[in-house]
Parts: C-alpha cells; structure tokens; sequence
C-alpha cells in the first residue's frame, strides 16, 4: 500500500475513517499458506469478530495484528500507520490471550500496571489509573490478592483491564471466554460487549463459537481455509449467507434444490420449481435471474408445520413425521418430505400431544426463504 | 479408595478366606517385599558406612571424624570439593540456560543444530571429557606441546572445565523442560504491553523460572560434588573428596577413614534432598492451561541474543571438540606423539574383555532394575498403604548418593558371609540396579499417571483378582515403562564408574574402569577407543528408545482419537 493510499484513507471522516486495515495478507509457514490472501477494514468503535472451525487462520490473523508472527506478504494499516515491521511492543495494539496469560508472580494491580509501569508512568498516576481499572472491572477490592487465589470470570476481568491499561488503538481478544462455564460465559460476554462499546474501543474478537460471535459483534468475519468468506452483521450473515458453507456455520438450515420458474418484474415476486412443487417467494435478491439453478435456504424454525388437514395451500408440502422431541420451549421435528428429510424447529408447541400421534403432518416454507445460485 | 473396594467386590465373591485376604492385601504384600529389598541392598549399605565412621575395634568412637576436621589435608579437599560444586553448579546453570533459551526463543535455524550438540555429552560417559582434556593439555597434549604451554591442566581448572562439560546437558534438559512448560503467552503479553526482550527475562521469564533454575542448581551441585571420575584422572595433586574416599580405601585399605570421607559426603545431598522436597514443594506458578504452543522465535534484540549466542557456541565448539579429539586419539597409539593411524586400540584384548563384561553387568542390572522399577512404581502410584511415600524417597535417593558411598557400602556390608557378594558378577549389578532404581521407578510412574485407574477397576469390576488384572492389564500397558527402563538403566550402569570402581575384582574389569585406568596410566588410545564404544552403545540404545517412545506415542494417540 502506497503512503498516497493511506494519505487518502485519512482524509475521511474521523467515524468513516478504519482504525485498523487488513490489505491482501498472506502468511506462509515454510511451504504452508495458512493466510491466502485476506484484506479487511474495521471502523473505529466497531467490534469486529473474526469465526471460523478450527484450523481457518483467525488466531492467525490475530498474531499478525498483535505482531507476534510477520505477514508474509500484505500490509497491515493501524491508524493511517503501516505496523508491518513493528514489534508487538511497539504496536499500539493489545493483546488478551485465551489463557488470560496472566503474571502468576504478581498481584492483580502489579498485573494491570505492569504495562504502565514498563512504559514509565510515575508511580501515582500507576495507582491512580491501576484503581480505575478494578473499578471498571468491579474487582475494587482484589487488587492485592494473587492470580491463583481468583476465581476464572475474575482472571478474565484482570486480563481484560490489563489490556486496556495502556487504552490501546485496537483491542485483541482471543478467543477469551473458551475458558469459562457457560452460564459464566453469558455474562461475561455481555460485560465485554457493554465495555467496549462504552469505551468505544475497536476490538478484533476471535471465537469458533459462532452463537457466541452473533450475539457479541457488529461485523462478523467468517473465516474457512485461510480465506474470508463472508463478511457481514450477525444478521446479514445468518440469514443472507453467501454460500452453503456459511448457511450450515452459523445455524441448522435444509437446502432445497430448485430453478427459478418466473420472476415478477416489479413484483420480484419469483416461482421456484422444486421437486415436490411450486414454492413461491418474495426475492430480495437481485443476482438471481430466470432459469438459475437455486438452493432453497431454509432454516428449521422459519417453516410452519401443523397436523394434516389434507387441503393444499400457498407453499405448503406435505410429508411424513418420523420424529417428534418434545423438549418444552420447542419441539423438533423429523419429517420426511419425498426422499428428503427435513429438520423443523416448532416454538411454543402447545399441541404437542396430537402431534406425538401424528403420522402426517403439512410444512410451509416462508416466502422470505434465502436463495443460493448454484455452481456450475 | 480403590483398592478398597476392591476388596469388598471380591471378598463377596470367592469362597475361600485365605484366597479373599491373599487377592485383597497382594499390593501391599507386595510392597512389603519391595520394601524390603530396598532396605537390605539400599539402606543396608549405607547404615553399614554409617556404622563404619564411628566403629573401631574397641566400640563407639568419634576419633576418625576428629581426624577429619584436624587434618589440613582433608580440610583442603572439602574445601574444594565445595568449591568445585558451586562454581559448576553457576556454569552449567547459566550456560543450560543460555542453550534452553535459544532452542526454544531462538531462530527456528539455530534450534536443531544446538539441540542435538547440547544434549551430546549425554551419550558420553562424563570421564570423557577428562579424557579430551589430558590428549588437548595433558603433559604431552595437542595444545601443551604445540603452544609450548608452561601451564597444564591438572588440578582445578581442568576438574571445573570437564566437569562443567558433562553437567551441560542435565542443565540444559532440566531447564529446557521447565522453558517447554512456560506459557508462551505470559512473554508475549509483556511484549504486547511494550517491554523489550531483556526486560522480560527480568521480570517475567526468569522469575517464573526461578524455582525450575534452583532445582536444577540443586541437583547438578549434588552431582558434581559426588562425581569420581574427572577428580580422579584430572586432580593430579588437588584432593577432592570423592577420589579421596577411593585413595584411603584401595591404597590403605582404610575402611574407617573412607567412611567418614562418605558420610561428609553425603551430608549435603541429604540437606539438598530435604531442601529441595520440603522447601521447594509447592513452590510452582500454576495458571490457566490453554493449548500448548511453540514459541514462535522472537526478534531477539542484539544486546540479549550477542551474549547468549557466544555463550552457546563456546560451549557447544567446547562439546563438540572433546568428542572429536576422543575420536581421533582412538586411532593413534598416543595422538601427537605417534604419527601411525592403527586399529589397535579397537583390537586390544582387555578392552573388548572389559567391554564384553560391562554388558553382561549391565544387562542383568538393566533387566532387574527394570523389573523392580515397575513394580515399585505400581506400588507408589496404585497402594494405598501407609508408608508410601517411604517407598519412593528411599527408592529415588539412589540416584542422589554419591556412587562411591554406595561402593563402599557394598564393600562393607556384602563382603563377609553369610552375604558374601564381593567378587562376582552379581554385586556390580546389584550395586547398579539399586544405585540406579530410580530411573526405571520414574519411568514406571509417569507411564502410570497415563493410564486411568478406571481401566483397573474396569477390569476388577468384570470379576478379574489382583494378580490377573495386573497381568492382563497393568503389564502390557507398563511395557514401554519397562523397556525405558531397562534401556536407560542399561546405558547408565554401562558408563558408571565411581561405585563399581571399588567393586571390580582383579581379572573381572568393567568398561569405565579401563578407561579409568588407562587415562591414569597415559593409554590414550586404548581409553579413547574404550570410550567411544561405550558412545556408540549408549548411541544404539538412545535410538531404540527413541524408536519405542515414538511408536508408543503414536499408539497412544492412536488410542485417543479411536475413543473420541
């Protein structure tokens, strides 16, 4: 990237302005590709989540931003600065380890003012900022006790305010809630999230939970194979996602194959030709034309089941039910539609008991189903 | 809680009441005969060293140790024996340091290369560099004679230079060990938070390691002070306490005197031993466990990496250059002073004679450690009795005690009947098995650890006794445990010297011996060669080890994945 590039980044609005930009990195270990090209640009206050299954780079990724490990070709922009050859300690970015990586010899204020005392701080202003951390992190009261004498949420909270010491440009979180029970982890997310937002710090998130990445970030950043797959909101992501990988990553979902019969010209109402009939459904989509080879996204509670009455109507299929859980809040369902089995979520299940008995049941599919235009 | 319940399963089952009690009390019957053992070749000895120092014929007497504390001689060898500790003790300490950290902060270059060269001296018996050093500053060295040196290396200096050498690796596998286990992430959150290289060895690296160093220090001083062979051939007129011990007892057969010397000995190592598991227990940092990562090597500054770097290629040049003057002396006559490359030394009779009889020692002395150090470990890690951890402190004190105590010790209590062992193959390989048991109990216990004592009780609770599940179970689960053993407690006794040295009757050498004496008696190339067939025994045995640790790993993992 050209200084006239990044010139041209800073000359925009201080809200439009990326605090951090990602352009076309790669990394190789040896022979190994394990980042294969990856840009990315994240706003200032944004939390951005990068998720993926294991082994897809995004603690990779991270390590390239903390400056733990050199990119192999590719630059990385940390406001309007080029950080490639700098050293982590030089980086304004911080670090929290999925392991907290906690000084087990220090107490918990000589762990949050270690940063600011290796940056030379006098002394009081140490004491004065190191209170308002714990305060922060309502750990007021803990500031002389030691890291093996706390509880897990608590180690987390002293990493979290240890990293923000120095208040970073942009905050690194690795995967830092893996290590916590999950009602803990509920809470601790929320806290991170509430945080963040009001320090409005810009924060990189790494998780292989994507529930856990829908529910905390402002842009998801869906990883696979050293690539960027998709980037979006939660919302975005969940229910327009780019390919079948991300449909099934983020959520259960049935794919239904069909093409597209007709689309309405300003209607954008579009018939779908599948094998068990005629689906219709209102498009939002505008890469998709007449005649396309399409994928039917279907996720298991937008479909609508009730007990067969035998009458067809609007985008309704009927098929066999195999089985009915009954587990309180929902009932899943396995009904057997054709040759193909499909997984359908029924909130609220108050006529669970017909259901139990039933062998016959009728689905409708949304007209709100998300396409996806096959591969030639 | 398990056996316990055992018990109770199996006394419900079976008729016969001796069959019940027999089944429920096997362990610990067991461990009462293990115990035993342990005591009568183990403690025994040492007791009859004891004995020894305040014995005379008339009773009771504290006279020899009076002697010993009067006698400006003896004071001197103390002294620097002491001495000789602490200062190698801070040597290999630092440099075992400096080597860990490259091979696990370094360049990714670096790593192998000073990994493989580091851990050389293990496969070298220590007297090896004792050896080198005489060919290279002897009296008609390599160095001596072409730099017409005044100076030769007799004396301190050359006992601190190869005892140092030898002790490298221990250091540097110790510290290694405990580098291996530093989260990697602790050094990177000081780097993230700004601090440069050197002021995270300060505050977080070495604090962190700082007990992990100490007991390392602890040890390799225990060792040192303890260790026979480079004092013996490098002290020329330097008394250490050690070769001492074995001057007053071959030279004046004075039994009474050679005790005192051991007990003043082993003094030490038992306040070391007491520090070092009292003081230093639970002494560890803990943190929250994440997946174990490799270091990725940092930019190490110039101020940090100059320094270490030179401290590591001295050592390493220094380690590599007595292993290949070794080579290259076992192909002259004396190397320097005849010009002839021959075989000889290869060929002499009483070098292979002492070669062939080191192995028949050691491979007895290897099988029944191995055996007993199963056994012992099952019994440490499964009873459930009192007294325990008896059991494993007397079992692991061998390696503690210095090799010439536990000669003597030997000399003393097996050489009048009813138990008399002297002479014979038998009390050398005893003297090694015991001397040595630790290895094969360590390897025992950490391949236990492994294994859920939920298999065991899988088995039991199928309606197995005692003596079928061990036999079904245990055993082939435990037989890598038993092959390390064996393995490494062949490749220790084949190289000890300082016990057998007191052991070894006239006509029946042993390997270390001979080069022992050959090194005293100026047969360079007779020792050198002796020496390196030693290393490529222990080479042969490092690598089917290495073969089988590798093989069961990959079993094992086998296993885990087969279970998810």
């Amino acid at each position: 990237m050209t200084t006239k590039e990044i010139a041209g980044y800073m000359r925009m609005e201080e809200n439009e302005r990326p605090m951090l930009i990602l352009k076309d990195i790669h990394k190789f270990y040896g022979k190994n590709e394990v980042i294969k090209g990856v840009s990315l640009e994240v706003r200032k206050g944004e939390l951005v989540t990068f998720v993926g299954p294991s082994g897809c780079g995004k603690t990779t990724l991270l390590r390239l931003i903390g400056g733990f490990t050199d990119v192999s070709s590719g630059d990385i922009i940390l406001d309007g600065q080029r950080i490639n050859d700098l050293p982590p300690n030089l980086r304004d970015t911080r670090i929290c380890f999925q392991n907290y990586a906690l000084f087990p010899h220090m107490t918990v204020a000589e762990n949050i003012g270690y940063g600011l005392k290796i940056n030379k701080w006098p002394r009081d202003r140490i004491e004065a900022r190191v209170r308002d951390l714990l305060k922060m992190v309502e750990l007021d009261a803990f500031g002389d006790r030691m890291i093996d004498k706390l509880s897990g949420g608590q180690q987390q909270r002293v990493a979290f305010a240890r990293a923000l010491s120095l208040e970073p440009k942009v905050l690194l979180l690795d995967e830092p809630l893996s290590n916590l029970d999950a009602n803990l982890r509920l809470v601790m997310r929320e806290e991170i999230r509430n945080l963040q937002a009001k320090l409005q710090i810009t924060t990189v998130f790494v998780t292989h939970d994507q529930f856990e990445a829908m529910a905390i970030s402002d842009r998801l950043v869906v990883m696979r194979d050293g690539l960027i797959e998709q980037v979006g909101s939660p919302i975005e992501i969940y229910e327009r996602p780019a390919n079948e990988f991300i449909a099934g990553f983020v959520g259960y979902v049935n794919f239904m194959e069909g093409r597209v019969a007709s689309i309405g010209e300003k209607t954008r109402e579009a018939v779908i030709d599948t094998e068990y009939g005629q689906i219709e459904i209102a498009l939002e989509q505008d890469d998709i034309v007449h005649g396309d080879e399409v994928l039917l996204v279907i996720r298991p509670e937008s479909v609508n089941i009730s007990l067969d009455r035998c009458g067809k109507g609007q985008n309704v299929l009927s098929g066999a039910l195999k089985s009915y859980m009954y587990a309180g809040s929902l009932a899943k369902c396995t009904v057997k539609i054709g040759d193909r089995t499909m997984i359908i979520d029924q909130y609220n299940p108050r006529d669970a008991q017909q259901f139990k008995h039933a062998e016959k049941v009728e689905v409708e599919i949304p007209r709100s189903v998300h396409l996806l235009k096959k591969k030639r | 809680m398990a056996t316990a319940e055992w018990s109770v399963k199996l006394q419900a089952r079976s008729g016969s009441r001796v069959k019940d009690f027999l089944n429920a009390n096997l362990i610990n019957i067991l461990a009462a005969f293990l115990f035993l053992l342990l005591a009568f070749f183990l403690l025994y000895p040492i007791l009859a060293v004891l004995l020894k120092s305040v014995r005379d014929p008339s009773g009771f007497t504290l006279n020899y140790y009076r002697v010993f504390f009067k006698a400006d001689y003896y004071y001197q060898s103390l002294y620097n024996t002491l001495l000789l500790g602490a200062i190698n003790t801070v040597v290999c300490v630092v440099i075992g340091f400096c080597m860990a950290y490259m091979t696990t902060r370094g360049p990714w270059l670096l790593r192998k290369p000073l990994k493989i060269i580091s851990l050389i001296p293990l496969i070298a018996p220590p007297y090896l560099f004792a050896l080198s050093l005489i060919i290279m500053f002897g009296r008609n060295g390599l160095v001596t004679r072409a730099l017409d040196l005044p100076w030769q290396l007799y004396g301190f200096t050359g006992v601190v230079i190869s005892q140092s050498l030898a002790f490298i690796p221990l250091a540097y596998m110790m510290i290694e060990g405990t580098l291996m286990s530093l989260n990697p992430n602790l050094e990177e959150s000081a780097y993230d938070m700004g601090a440069t290289e050197a002021t995270i060895l300060r505050t977080i690296t070495i604090p962190l390691l700082a007990p992990g160093l100490l007991k390392a220090a602890l040890l390799i001083f225990v060792m040192t002070i303890a260790e026979f062979g480079n004092a013996a051939i490098l002290g020329g007129r330097t008394p250490f306490l050690a070769p001492d011990t074995y001057t007053v007892i071959t030279g004046e057969s004075d039994f009474n005197m050679g005790s005192v010397l051991s007990v003043v000995l082993i003094a030490p190592c038992i306040i070391i031993f007491v520090v070092h598991n009292y003081l230093l227990e639970g002494k560890k940092f803990t943190t929250i466990g994440g997946k174990p990562v490799a270091s990725e090597p940092r930019k190490i500054t110039p101020l940090v990496l100059v320094p270490f770097v030179i401290i590591t290629t001295v050592a390493a040049g220094a380690i590599l250059a007595c292993f290949g003057v070794v080579f290259a002396a076992s192909f002259y006559k004396i190397l320097g002073v005849t010009k002839d490359l021959v075989w000889s030394n290869y060929l002499d009779f009483t070098s292979n004679q002492a070669i062939y009889n080191s192995i028949r020692v050691s491979f007895v002395a290897a099988a029944i450690g191995a055996i007993l150090g199963v056994l012992i470990a099952y019994v440490i890690v499964r009873g459930k009795f009192f007294g325990r951890a008896v059991i494993e402190i007397i079992s692991l004190s061998g390696f503690a005690l210095p090799g010439t105590v536990l000669g003597i010790g030997y000399l003393l209590a097996f050489s009048t009947p009813p138990l008399k062992l002297t002479g014979g193959i038998m009390i050398l390989a005893l003297n090694c098995v015991f001397r040595f048991i630790a290895v094969g109990v360590e390897a025992g216990i950490s391949k236990l650890h492994q294994i859920h004592i939920e298999i065991e009780e899988a088995s039991a609770d199928l309606g197995a006794s005692f003596l079928t599940t061990f036999y079904k179970i245990v055993l082939p689960i435990m037989f890598p445990a038993f092959i390390a053993g064996f393995l490494y407690t062949f490749m220790t006794a084949i190289v000890s010297l300082s016990a057998v040295v007191f052991l070894v009757s006239p006509g029946f050498d042993l390997a270390a011996v001979k080069i022992f004496d050959a090194a005293v008696y100026g047969e360079i190339g007779i020792a050198s060669a002796t020496t390196m067939k030693l290393v490529l025994i222990v080479m042969l045995c490092m690598l089917v080890l290495d073969f089988i640790t590798k093989k069961t790993r990959l079993g094992s993992s086998m296993k885990k994945s087969a279970a998810v």
